[in-house]
């Protein structure tokens, strides 16, 4: 049966619903999310409270239930490159 | 019987450090540090250390200073944008006029370039970098020599710091996810070489590089004073606009092959 969490956007605080399965990983919920919000092709991380999600590990392993709440972060990289000429 | 006068504490130089009662100002000094990355967070992560008694520092650095990096980067001059100085250089250079006890020895190349004997002769490894590939590899050859690693990233007004002590903590592969892998991929072609892939990424921002250099500074000292129980548990995330500091527990990621190598 689904379950549906929220996932808040770090930079700008906006937030939406998404459905999901126990199977589902990690890795599914950061892309699905940065392609919703068009986020820049970057790296980005998952946290529940106090732990960071790693992307391996499903809904299931993480145990999330009925509207928990997860935030979206960028995980800078750092160092600016100039557009190619 | 020893005489004292009024003015005898002004005179040493870390008269006001030595008040800090767990900072060991003999053990900053005799620590050797590994710095990678002589850019905006390099420059303020050797300007932290040499201030603070760091005395034996290598910087590694493959780049030259240009014009538009001194907004940033509080150890270059207009002269060495006019120059194409090496940055390692320049640095080790300006970081001598902080201190003339320390010594900064520039190294300009790749990190890749360091051989593991040498990897394992650093107390604490510091990473100043810009890419996902050199913070793999430094963070990989890190832990298996058994340094600890601070690795530093900023991007605008956002920065993170992870703090990774072998073998006890989730090394940086623990907590990356397929995200990281894209950029990886994008800048490498099947060969392995590095391919030119232009990210629209924000360049630092220096009030928030200075916050994230000083945190992995004071991450450093913490490690060769034996602070072990004060450091970051275990990724520090940094929003500037936000005004908020995070701290974020991770977990060892079991199919990670740093920690089936060492396990």
């Amino acid at each position: 049966m689904p379950i549906r969490v929220k996932v808040r956007n770090a930079e700008t605080g906006s937030t939406v619903d998404m459905e999901m399965e126990n199977e589902n990983t990690m890795d599914e919920i950061v892309r699905g999310a940065a392609s919703f919000w068009n986020k820049n092709p970057g790296a980005y991380v998952l946290r529940r409270g106090k732990r960071l999600l790693r992307g391996s590990q499903t809904v299931l392993e993480v145990g999330l239930k009925d509207a928990d709440e997860l935030e979206l972060i960028p995980d800078p990289e750092g160092g600016y490159r100039a557009p190619p000429q | 019987m020893t005489v004292i006068r009024p003015e005898d504490s002004d005179k040493d130089r870390w008269g006001r450090s030595r008040l800090i009662d767990w900072l060991d100002i003999e053990q900053v000094q005799s620590a050797r540090y590994l710095v990678l990355g002589a850019g905006a967070l390099g420059n303020e992560t050797i300007k932290g250390l040499v201030l603070s008694g760091a005395r034996d520092i290598t910087l590694v650095d493959m780049d030259h200073v240009v014009r538009s990096n001194l907004s940033r980067c509080v150890m270059f001059r207009e002269k060495d944008g006019a120059e194409r100085r090496w940055k390692a250089e320049a640095v080790a250079e300006r970081a001598i006029e902080i201190d003339p006890g320390a010594r900064v020895r520039p190294v300009v190349g790749r990190i890749e370039q360091l051989s593991d004997d040498e990897w394992k002769t650093y107390d604490v490894v510091l990473g100043c970098l810009d890419n996902i590939a050199a913070r793999l590899h430094a963070n990989s050859h890190s832990y298996f020599n058994g340094v600890p690693y601070i690795d530093g990233g900023t991007e605008g007004v956002a920065g993170r710091v992870q703090t990774i002590v072998p073998p006890f903590s989730p090394c940086l592969q623990c907590g990356l996810n397929r995200s990281h892998y894209r950029v990886l991929e994008r800048r490498h072609s099947c060969t392995g070489s590095e391919l030119t892939y232009y990210r629209p990424a924000m360049a630092a921002e220096i009030t928030t590089t200075s916050i994230i250099a000083a945190v992995q500074v004071l991450e450093a000292l913490k490690l060769v004073c034996g602070r072990y129980d004060a450091v970051i548990r275990n990724v520090m995330h940094y929003n500037g606009l936000r005004n908020s500091w995070d701290e974020l527990e991770l977990s060892i990621e079991p199919a990670c092959p740093l920690h089936i190598k060492t396990s």
